[in-house]
């Protein structure tokens, strides 16, 4: 610590040379950390699909798939079902304009358990969901849809159904989604699906929540036995198999991604250990007279490793949060342009992304200064003089 | 080895290798230095009297023969316990100063210091001590490159006595001054000597600056040719701290605040 002012004025010898560094470095950790922030969630929401233990129950070789209503009660009252939900898929355009770019994508579901049984919808104002309860019509819609709609709570709306001929239904709006999951989705009672549509005789998928992941597997093989000569067949896949055959669809392109995130490790390295070893040799001389003064050669080496620590630390700071600052603000709609590019600031960065961020940087100062404190430690004092002299 | 000696020279050879080619800088140096005294070391350009000051300063280590400091004999120690010594038996002065240009006066004299068990309040009584001693007190927030060349050695004194060392090593201190500069310089390090009973090693071209010397030693060609006590021909040209150097000779001794930690 008593060194730290010594580091710290060092950085500040060559102000030019230490912006352009830590800018250089700052910028290869916001695409870091964008880049790791994909493999992470990609990851995570893998295992948090598998430890919620859920069935999607879906007609095998159609699609969209189609269950008969009556296959309803035999799947939510298998043995280890603790709770259920199903979807009816009803698209259609939000206005008379009828562009792709205005389709919305409705799910008829049960509103009573909707937070429960939707991953995503964890943030989701109960308010909305209890307004959903009482209008029949009522619709949650996401924040895509009402920024681009221009819409606003309590106002209604027509959706021109594509997949329902003539059955156009009439919605109001009750509630918005969290950011994140559902882009251009709106949620809505089954119940006036039915009697909008009039199918009562058909639905699109059933959710089930089992006990544990054991349950499920046990569940997901007794419905295929039980319904593997029925008519139509049931496919019945737990959500993580569903992530995991998403995530292996992508892994070339997430092997890619740790490709680029390694190399760009490895050069920040090099950057940084191309800036620490200028400095020093700059300062050969007054290593030599630290050296002389008592400076022990490992105190040498922790003035080097420390200068390149910090300029790391502070880099490791300023890209983390700024990649947190840029995907914050695309979360929410701030950021358009951003979000347009979809791959990139679509997937949150948490706050905690930022210590990881300044704690890499100072490890990435460390590996690029090893070598340069090593040879700033053997600098000979006598030879350091004798050159001058 | 007389009772008084601080430093013993004792058949010390230095070769350095260059290529296949062995170059012998000092050939058999014996040399006693006694306490608080004043040595001028001259001798031309490749004499090795630089060497010889690396080797007394624990810089550098003899091919064969021993050096002794305080009954220590310090051409055994490694670099990590060379450097310890060196924190607290020497005061280094240099020819162009080398004071660190990113830190302030007071902040180069208290870089030793940062190596001792010292509280903050310590180090800072020591530095503002110091420079008071070597009469910068008005410039501790400046930095080398706001200083004149005669107030930057001025910091570099101050830095070699800040742990209050038994010897202070000055490789042509006056080398990068003007004769004024030069002057003031000499002035202050006889000061010292006399003030706080340190001894000093000067390493000159000089004759003027070695003639401020108690001893002279002529080397050449890596050996000792000369041997001569002779007493000062000025005690001062002017007494550069005024009502200071009193206080030196009757104020509290700068190891009893150090050493007392």
């Amino acid at each position: 610590m008593k060194f730290f002012v010594l580091i710290l004025k060092n950085l500040r010898r060559n102000k030019l040379r230490t912006i352009l560094t830590a800018l250089a470095v700052t910028v290869m950790v916001t695409i870091c950390a964008e880049m790791m922030t994909i493999i992470f969630w990609v990851h995570k929401h893998v295992q948090t699909q598998a430890s919620q233990s859920k069935l999607l129950v879906s007609e095998r070789w159609v699609a969209p798939s189609c269950i008969p209503a009556r296959y309803l009660s035999l799947l939510t009252h298998q043995e280890g079902v603790e709770d259920w939900t199903l979807w009816d898929l009803y698209t259609g355009f939000l206005d008379a304009s009828r562009q792709r770019s205005r389709q919305g994508f409705g799910l008829a579901t049960r509103p009573d358990n909707l937070i429960r049984m939707h991953a995503g919808l964890e943030k989701l104002d109960p308010a909305a969901v209890e307004a959903l309860k009482r209008e029949k019509t009522g619709a949650i819609l996401s924040a895509d849809i009402m920024r681009q709609m221009s819409w606003q709570i309590g106002q209604q709306f027509t959706v021109l159904s594509s997949s329902h001929p003539n059955k156009d239904l009439r919605f109001k709006i009750v509630g918005v989604l969290p950011p994140g999951e559902y882009t251009r989705n709106f949620f809505f009672r089954s119940d006036y699906f039915e009697e909008g549509t009039g199918n009562k005789e058909t639905i699109t998928c059933v959710w089930l929540r089992l006990r544990d992941a054991e349950t499920a597997h046990r569940v997901a093989a007794r419905i295929q036995e039980q319904f593997q000569r029925r008519q139509p067949e049931l496919k019945v896949e737990t959500e993580s198999a569903g992530v995991a055959r998403f995530v292996n669809r992508e892994q070339a392109i997430l092997s890619i991604i740790e490709l680029v995130v390694s190399i760009l490790v490895i050069d920040m390295v090099i950057v940084l250990s191309n800036s620490i070893s200028v400095a020093t040799r700059e300062r050969k001389v007054e290593m030599a007279v630290l050296k002389v003064l008592g400076f022990e050669p490992l105190a040498i080496m922790v003035l080097v490793i420390g200068e390149a620590m910090l300029i790391g630390a502070i880099s490791g700071l300023a890209g983390t949060a700024l990649a947190w600052l840029i995907s914050t603000l695309a979360v929410r709609d701030f950021l358009p342009a951003a979000r347009a590019t979809r791959i990139f600031f679509t997937f949150p960065i948490g706050a905690e992304m930022i210590l990881w961020g300044t704690l890499i940087g100072a490890l990435v100062g460390f590996a690029g200064s090893v070598v340069p404190a090593w040879n700033a430690r053997k600098v000979k004092v006598s030879d350091v003089f004798a050159k001058i002299a | 080895m007389t009772a008084k000696s601080l430093i013993v020279v004792d058949d010390v050879a230095k070769e350095y290798t260059r290529g296949s080619e062995r170059i012998a800088v000092l050939s058999g140096v014996d040399l006693e230095i006694a306490a608080a005294d004043f040595v001028a070391l001259i001798g031309p350009s490749g004499s090795g009297k630089t060497t010889l000051l690396n080797l007394i300063a624990g810089l550098d280590r003899p091919t064969r023969g021993r050096v002794f400091f305080d009954g220590l004999e310090i051409s055994k120690l490694d670099e990590t316990r060379l450097a310890r010594w060196r924190t607290n038996a020497v005061g280094f002065v240099f020819q162009f100063f080398h004071l660190i240009p990113v830190l302030t006066a007071y902040e180069n004299v208290e870089l030793p210091l940062l190596l001792l068990n010292l509280s903050v309040r310590r180090r800072r009584e020591q530095v503002l001590r110091v420079l008071d001693l070597v009469g910068l007190s008005h410039r501790l927030r400046h930095r080398p490159g706001q200083l004149s060349g005669g107030e930057q050695q001025r910091v570099g004194i101050a830095r070699a006595l800040v742990t209050d060392p038994k010897l202070i090593v000055a490789d042509e201190p006056t080398g990068d001054l003007d004769s004024v500069k030069s002057v003031e310089i000499l002035d202050l390090l006889q000061s010292l000597q006399q003030g706080l009973n340190k001894t000093i090693l000067l390493v000159t071209h000089d004759p003027v600056a070695a003639a401020r010397a108690r001893r002279v030693l002529r080397i050449d060609k890596g050996v000792l040719v000369e041997d001569r006590n002779d007493p000062p021909n000025r005690v001062f040209s002017r007494d550069p701290q005024g009502s200071e150097l009193s206080a030196l000779s009757c104020g509290p001794r700068l190891n009893e605040t150090l050493h007392d930690e």
